[in-house]
């Protein structure tokens, strides 16, 4: 509680809560732009944070992510584009509430149903991620090395068209990482010689390469006109009747989303999916689903919101990203030389608490900006692709280049945009390479140090409980999807 | 009779030739210290590589769908020019700096994007470029390549 004080005391620091109040205005902004999800934009804006020390920039980034899960649902309920992934489930039922003339209806209860699965989602973060650190306490590197392993092997079931797929990024990523110099041998790998590679990869050129000029050179492909909003109309508070029927909807999708949360890998998009899911299972009024009902926007726009709490837990108490986004953020803790653990709860109490203290602010304020601006908001989208994209581009060159001033990470961003680009026309996720990226030095660090302690023998891992109960989890969830169907034919050949 | 390729097979050969490169790569680290414990440098990445290999071949074996129009639709003059400026962005930042490049980026870019009359273009692109002037150049005081020219002016 002391802690969580104190983080709330650096939050009434003007600079703290002015960071707080502009990455929630960024995160609405960027969320409601169809293409440029929140991801993209901690990607893009990584640079910036540098300059910012840890503190502000831990409350900036998390502020966006939080604001712009709302913020795609503006769109996704105003155009039927979804602005931000998340809110894929909601433009189902919301883009039909608009159709109806229920637009601010529908935009009031996405604004409610947000902060209230936000909300309940970072009071989660505030007890399970020190109970989370505090076990960790007791984890070795064969430990970390089992839980980096299930993260990954969590990727499959993220984004993109196959597990396959995903798997194969992550593994990528993985590589990617290896590349500098082994730190346990001091030995340069892929290197070729080249001095800018010897400390490895950035981080930040090939976030905002995969994530920013991938996604612009895919818009380029494409080149479709601008969207146009079918209703405008100001949010509007639901009434007692609204908010009662829509009660259990949204506590259902908070509990959802801030379980899908909390497992690594997994973020706001699968817990939307399976809130709508969930939802409707729940819901009296199954009939109005696909109709434009207001519990199903309810539901994953509580759950999409609840996801970002959740995925904090694992980032923070164990350094493994709950999410791609976290990935992100993850990232960019470490360039401020940060590394999130168990260790950061006696170390750097504070900072913890002034993230789980900014998430709370920017879901109050992204509620209050929501009923009272979304009209502003959904104008957003129309601005022309043609002055948007190219613009991305520059900021991304920018935002490459500065940290380092070096036109090297320039390079590497564009090669990475073009991974982006190609990923994403061959049905890869770049989130799961970035899983990879960002795991890979705790995956091959806790490997070499797990067989120092074993004597170079595997079978150590087989006297580690906590350790084989990850792996079986990892096996378990890697053969499923194929024991299922294979359930399934039988049963279907049976009948 | 004619059947649609299987698009897993050229991604699966693609990803085994990433994998076999990198692992060949692997030969030409240097070698480790005698006396070190556990894994050395290169048996991680060619653990990787294993995998990945195995990865692929799981790949091509699985049945895959080519994707549709509307998800990736073919390449026209348009997309390789966008694609083009974008890659001479790079030389231009070194010739005439990045003050210069951006605004001749966006007109162009736009322009080939289409959709937007040239005034428009023109007037967001000295709108933006000025901005990012004074947030980056004048606020964050970052140091952005000012190209031959910006030298050649002092800049």
């Amino acid at each position: 509680m002391e802690g969580f004080l104190g983080g709330l005391a650096i939050l009434i620091d003007p600079y703290v809560m002015l960071m707080v109040l502009l990455g929630t205005v960024l995160g609405i902004f960027v969320g409601a732009l169809p293409g440029i999800s929140g991801s993209t934009t901690i990607a893009l804006l990584l640079p910036m944070t540098i300059a910012m020390g840890p503190i502000p920039a831990i409350c900036f980034l998390g502020a966006i992510y939080c604001a712009a899960n709302f913020g795609g649902s503006i769109t996704a309920i105003m155009v039927n584009a979804p602005g931000d992934p998340s809110a894929s489930a909601t433009a189902l039922e919301g883009f039909k509430m608009a159709e109806k003339g229920q637009a601010g209806l529908a935009l009031g209860i996405s604004a409610i149903a947000s902060a209230i699965g936000g909300i309940v989602s970072v009071f989660v973060l505030i007890v399970a991620a020190p109970l989370l650190a505090r076990a960790a306490y007791s984890f070795g590197p064969p430990e970390y090395f089992a839980i980096a392993l299930f993260g990954l092997s969590m990727c499959a079931a993220i984004g993109g068209d196959s597990p396959l797929k995903n798997l194969i990024a992550a593994v990528l990523g993985l590589l990617i990482a290896t590349v500098g110099m082994d730190l346990t041998t001091g030995i340069e790998r892929f290197s070729f010689g080249i001095y800018e590679l010897s400390d490895g990869i950035g981080f930040v050129p090939v976030l905002i390469g995969l994530f920013a000029v991938g996604e612009m050179l895919d818009q380029a492909a494409k080149r479709v006109g601008k969207a146009q909003i079918i209703h405008l109309d100001a949010a509007r508070v639901p009434g007692w009747a609204e908010f009662k029927k829509c009660n259990r909807s949204i506590w259902v999708g908070s509990a959802v989303g801030t379980f899908i949360g909390v497992l690594p890998a997994l973020g706001a998009t699968t817990a939307a999916l399976i809130g709508y899911n969930e939802t409707r299972r729940w819901s009296k009024y199954k009939h109005e689903f696909g109709k434009g009902s207001i519990e199903g926007v309810a539901g994953p726009e509580a759950a999409n919101n609840a996801a970002v709490g959740g995925s904090m837990v694992p980032t923070l108490a164990l350094g493994i990203p709950g999410s791609a986004t976290t990935a992100i953020i993850l990232a960019g803790l470490i360039v401020q030389g940060v590394r999130p653990g168990p260790h950061l709860f006696t170390e750097q109490p504070t900072l913890l608490y002034a993230v789980f203290a900014s998430m709370l602010a920017a879901n109050l304020f992204y509620l209050v900006m929501g009923l009272s601006m979304a009209k502003l908001f959904a104008r957003i989208s129309l601005i022309p692709p043609a002055i948007l994209w190219p613009s991305v581009f520059v900021l991304s060159v920018i935002g490459a280049y500065g940290p380092n001033q070096s036109m090297g990470d320039v390079l590497v961003m564009l090669v990475a945009g073009v991974v982006g680009f190609l990923f994403r026309r061959t049905g890869f996720s770049p989130a799961p390479l970035i899983m990879g990226l960002v795991l890979g030095a705790m995956v091959e660090e806790t490997l070499k140090q797990s067989l120092i302690i074993f004597d170079d023998d595997l079978a150590g891992f087989l006297g580690r409980p906590i350790a084989l109960t990850l792996f079986a989890l990892t096996i378990t969830g890697l053969l499923w999807p194929m024991v299922s169907r294979l359930l399934r034919g039988g049963r279907a050949a049976r009948a | 009779m004619w059947t649609a390729r299987n698009p897993n097979h050229t991604i699966a050969v693609a990803v085994a030739a990433v994998a076999a490169a990198a692992f060949v790569g692997t030969y030409w680290f240097d070698p480790v210290p005698p006396g070190l414990p556990g894994l050395g440098a290169a048996e991680f990445p060619r653990l990787l590589c294993l995998v990945l290999l195995g990865l692929a071949g799981l790949l091509a074996m699985t049945p895959g769908t080519a994707p549709s129009e509307g998800d990736a639709p073919p390449l026209d003059r348009g997309a390789w020019a966008v694609f083009g400026i974008c890659l001479l962005f790079l030389p231009a930042l070194e010739v005439i700096g990045l003050w210069a490049a951006i605004p001749v980026f966006l007109v162009a870019a736009g322009l080939i994007w289409g959709a937007m009359p040239l005034r428009i273009l023109l007037l967001n692109a000295a709108g933006f470029t000025l901005a990012l002037w004074v947030i980056f150049a004048k606020l964050f005081r970052l140091t952005l390549p000012t190209g031959w020219l910006g030298a050649a002016l002092g800049g």
